[in-house]
């Protein structure tokens, strides 16, 4: 039951299966993106990543389980649900016939708005478009393509866009724009799911992530919690001198001038160098690397080994 | 349901068909005109003058209604099959699955789209048979019963546009496609009287040519134009109405079942 003061989630996913004949791409997935966040759905190739979005934009039909855009059931009311989510395939579409400004313009009005000029006029600035509204789809490079995808998705203004892999073959001054724009909407109140293999902007940019392997969640949480409870922070202790071999759980290499330590990313430094009693005249510098979402990955990852 | 969700979708998926084929003139309306002419020039005006058909009716001006409905179902059901196989080729065909369109607004749309490019082609082929009598025969090719001819023009067109979009969306390649163009409707086109009289087919064909549809259509086009028919008209247009529905039927089955994924 849902209680009166909590808000209805921008995106529920409960229980979500799907099968291909005999292979089960989805197994019993089940988690929630909140208004105004932005949620990364992580996992290898093969994952499930694109079957899930597959199934929220209606593309393909659950095999079983139920999902919910802002309250709406995406198999029951459809066409409601439709209203109020974006999506940015992983592919470029081609449109052969149509030009930029055309393009956004039947995509609204196949939302049923029909007269969006001020929206399309605002996109189409806002993505750098503006000075290609009248070409074709074929004769805008990469980079562009990908905004016009993206200005397809926000035409009609839905409260979910849905990111899948959208920096994919993307250089880095347009990804550093496209993560700009994200941050935008999410300010204007935009809840966002995302897909990506760029896990070092998935960490900048997600509030929450799930990661997901051969079709089951295995790990769900605020970005920055996940790191730290399952990833440590490596220290490195250079020395002036050479010092006496030291004793300590989480040491993990040391030569005459220097030693390395892993630790829990929760534990501090001042705790280890307290541990180790050194005399802290003798040390030239303090190195700290600290663990991050794709050290989290990857250590969920090899789990699962 | 929102107001703007009725009539919005509807409409622009109509408009995006017209404006397709308006963009590819050449392609769609022009080089279809250019047959029905040389149709026209070779066995309405070369070979037509040694044919009799009907007393007082020259053979060109028994062929020009079969041309006219020829043009028609051919570019309606041109229309709307280029149009998705196009658009699944391109990907844009997903942009119709995860937009709030019902599959009755995407099947009335492009059907519309195809009748509208179908009549197009068809009054173009009017007009060039009118040249053509006016030139051969120094009379005007008037219109016998104007309603009936517009009537049996749009359930042809809708009907073979409807077809169009069950065989794109159940195609899997572009063969399958060119397969049914070409083994099914081509030769029902053809033996469905544009170029012949019923009576001057062998009695055993006669009846094989009354299970053709196309017979009907074509038959209730030439009624429309030139007020003769080898069937009676309410008979025809009851019969094309039957066609009409169960192919309306088809195509929103197709969009359940046929893939909006790309190719």
């Amino acid at each position: 039951m849902q209680s009166a003061f909590q808000p209805v989630a921008a995106l529920r996913v409960n229980d979500l299966k799907k099968d291909y004949g005999k292979n089960q791409a989805v197994k019993g997935v089940t988690f929630s993106v909140k208004p105004g966040e932005v949620f990364g759905l992580l996992g290898p190739n093969g994952a499930g990543k694109t079957s899930i979005i597959s199934i929220i934009v209606t593309l393909e039909p659950a095999t079983s389980g139920c999902v919910e855009i802002f309250g709406v059931d995406v198999a029951q009311q459809s066409r409601l649900a439709k209203t109020k989510v974006g999506w940015v395939p992983q592919e470029i579409i081609n449109h052969g016939y149509f030009t930029v400004e055309e393009i956004l313009k039947f995509i609204s009005g196949f939302h049923g708005r029909r007269k969006n000029k001020d929206r399309i006029d605002y996109l189409l600035h806002r993505l750098s478009l503006w000075n290609h509204r009248n070409k074709k789809v074929k004769e805008l490079s990469g980079g562009m393509k990908r905004r016009l995808m993206i200005g397809k998705a926000l035409v009609h203004e839905p409260k979910l866009l849905l990111l899948d892999e959208p920096t994919a073959g993307v250089d880095l001054e347009l990804r550093l724009s496209l993560w700009k724009f994200v941050e935008d909407l999410k300010k204007e109140g935009v809840s966002i799911l995302l897909t990506t293999h760029y896990l070092e902007e998935a960490e900048n940019i997600c509030d929450r992530v799930a990661v997901l392997h051969h079709g089951e969640l295995k790990k769900i949480g605020p970005t920055q919690e996940l790191v730290q409870s399952l990833t440590s922070r490596m220290i490195r202790l250079h020395f002036k001198r050479e010092i006496r071999p030291l004793k300590h759980p989480y040491l993990t290499l040391q030569n005459q001038m220097m030693a390395e330590f892993s630790l829990p990313s929760a534990t501090g430094i001042g705790e280890l160098l307290n541990d180790l009693q050194l005399d802290l005249r003798m040390l030239n510098d303090i190195q700290i690397i600290e663990g991050n979402l794709e050290d989290a990955f990857r250590f969920i990852l090899e789990q699962q080994k | 349901m929102k107001n703007s969700l009725r009539w919005g979708p509807f409409l622009t998926v109509l408009d995006r068909e017209i404006s397709r084929f308006i963009k590819v003139i050449v392609q769609t309306v022009i080089t279809p005109l250019v047959n029905s002419v040389l149709y026209l020039l070779i066995f309405g005006v070369s070979l037509g003058s040694h044919i009799k058909i009907h007393d007082g009716i020259s053979y060109l001006s028994f062929l020009i209604p079969g041309l006219i409905m020829m043009g028609c179902l051919n570019n309606a059901f041109q229309n709307a099959s280029s149009s998705i196989i196009t658009a699944k080729f391109g990907g844009d065909l997903e942009d119709f699955r995860v937009a709030p369109l019902t599959r009755s607004q995407i099947v009335w749309a492009m059907s519309l789209g195809g009748l509208i490019r179908g009549l197009t082609v068809g009054v173009m082929t009017y007009l060039a048979g009118l040249l053509f009598v006016f030139i051969a025969e120094g009379q005007i090719l008037g219109i016998a019963h104007p309603f009936i001819l517009i009537l049996f023009l749009s359930i042809g067109g809708l009907t073979f546009a409807k077809l169009g979009i069950s065989v794109a969306f159940w195609s899997k390649s572009f063969d399958q496609l060119s397969a049914v163009t070409g083994f099914i409707l081509t030769p029902l086109i053809y033996l469905g009287g544009v170029f012949f009289t019923l009576e001057s087919l062998h009695p055993w064909w006669q009846q094989l040519a009354k299970l053709n549809p196309l017979l009907y259509f074509i038959n209730g086009v030439r009624y429309g134009l030139i007020g003769v028919s080898d069937v009676s008209w309410p008979m025809a247009c009851g019969i094309s109405l039957f066609t009409l529905v169960v192919f309306h039927l088809l195509a929103l089955r197709s969009l359940r079942t046929g893939s909006f994924l790309r190719w």
